[in-house]
């Protein structure tokens, strides 16, 4: 995060704006610091419904009930939350083939300062792996092409798609 | 007094409206509906413990003109019951949440539920659900389910529901991609 100018947030606006642009209409989420960040664009879309859980797994399978109900939604949460979300991500996204996007704050990678997070970011990727997910980092100038790509993946596999993104990106 | 469970589906199927769409968690609601021949979209869980209500809300939000259905069982709301607080929050009035309660986890052999009594209906209340209640009939399920339409929702009802250990319940008969494609089906259909 050092040197990012997390004041602008326009990265968190150009994420806002693909999310609009791959038709997402519905933003289950459990905040964050960074989350909060992102979410004060988001909320002031007319074209997203931020939807407040009060578990990640939870926001995942409200978006899987959306997406059978034919819309498109994107699940907003930390790693931590993420890291909580096995069982779900198991027993409903890839039991029945119910593509899911999560937009995920990657807390404890080498761009995050915040000592107590450190271990939660070396088990990301690993577990991501462990457990089948196709993932990306952001990069902050290819987000808008990050979504769509990643919106187009899930509608030919039925698979998840996760995106990490650290503060950096919304800066 | 509780009810057996089939008296409560079928009471529950009788009362539907065609637009309705249903969503039953894992076990013996999961098992008995397919035999039970739904008129009306049904999603019927065979794992995903404790996830019905929150798929059944993202339905509801997604297609606000439908009313939806979410079956679920006390040990499984157990699991995740910080669910009521968001359905709560995101105040979708075309929900309603029916909880089985027998005091077990029937699926995996009956073993008790942690040994205090849960007023779900008090709970659901505090967590800003307009409608809840505890009915102690299958003939009052109909008539609620009317109520709770017309005032709007979310509405959550406490259905009693007997336990027998010796009660032989079908076992999960149809596979994930035929749930998914059969779901699919009924939604375009009505």
């Amino acid at each position: 995060m050092a040197g990012a100018d997390v004041t602008s947030r326009e990265g968190a606006r150009r994420i806002v704006l693909a999310l609009e642009a791959a038709g997402v209409s519905l933003v289950p989420t459990v905040p964050d610091t960074w989350i909060g960040w992102l979410m004060e664009p988001m909320r002031a879309s007319r074209r997203l419904r931020v939807i407040d859980v009060a578990r990640e797994e939870e926001a995942i399978a409200i978006a899987c009930g959306a997406t059978l109900m034919g819309e498109r939604a994107a699940v907003v949460i930390q790693n931590a939350g993420l890291l909580n979300s096995g069982a779900v991500i198991a027993s409903l996204v890839q039991l029945y083939r119910v593509p899911v996007f999560l937009l995920v704050s990657y807390r404890g990678d080498v761009r995050d300062p915040v000592y107590y997070h450190a271990p939660k970011g070396r088990a990301t990727e690993p577990t991501l792996t462990a457990w089948s997910l196709r993932f990306a980092r952001a990069e902050p100038t290819r987000i808008a092409a990050q979504v769509a790509q990643a919106y187009a993946f899930m509608d030919e596999t039925r698979e998840p798609f996760v995106l990490l993104f650290s503060a950096e990106d919304l800066a | 007094m509780s009810v057996p469970r089939q008296a409560w589906l079928s009471a529950l199927l009788a009362a539907l409206d065609a637009r309705d769409v249903l969503v039953a968690g894992l076990g013996g609601n999961a098992r008995y509906l397919p035999h039970m021949a739904p008129r009306v979209p049904h999603w019927a869980l065979c794992d995903s413990m404790g996830a019905a209500i929150p798929l059944a809300l993202g339905m509801a939000l997604a297609r606000p003109t439908r009313g939806v259905v979410a079956l679920e069982g006390d040990g499984s709301l157990l699991m995740n019951l910080g669910c009521l607080a968001t359905v709560g929050a995101a105040r979708a009035a075309n929900l309603t949440v029916l909880i089985f309660e027998n005091g077990a986890y029937e699926s995996s052999g009956g073993q008790a539920l942690p040994a205090v009594t849960v007023d779900f209906v008090a709970v659901a209340l505090a967590a800003g659900f307009r409608r809840a209640e505890r009915l102690s009939s299958a003939d009052e399920l109909g008539a609620a389910l009317a109520q709770g339409r017309s005032t709007g929702g979310p509405t959550l009802f406490a259905l009693p529901t007997r336990f027998d250990p010796a009660e032989t319940i079908p076992p999960y008969s149809e596979r994930p991609d035929e749930i998914r494609a059969n779901f699919a089906r009924a939604l375009r259909g009505t």
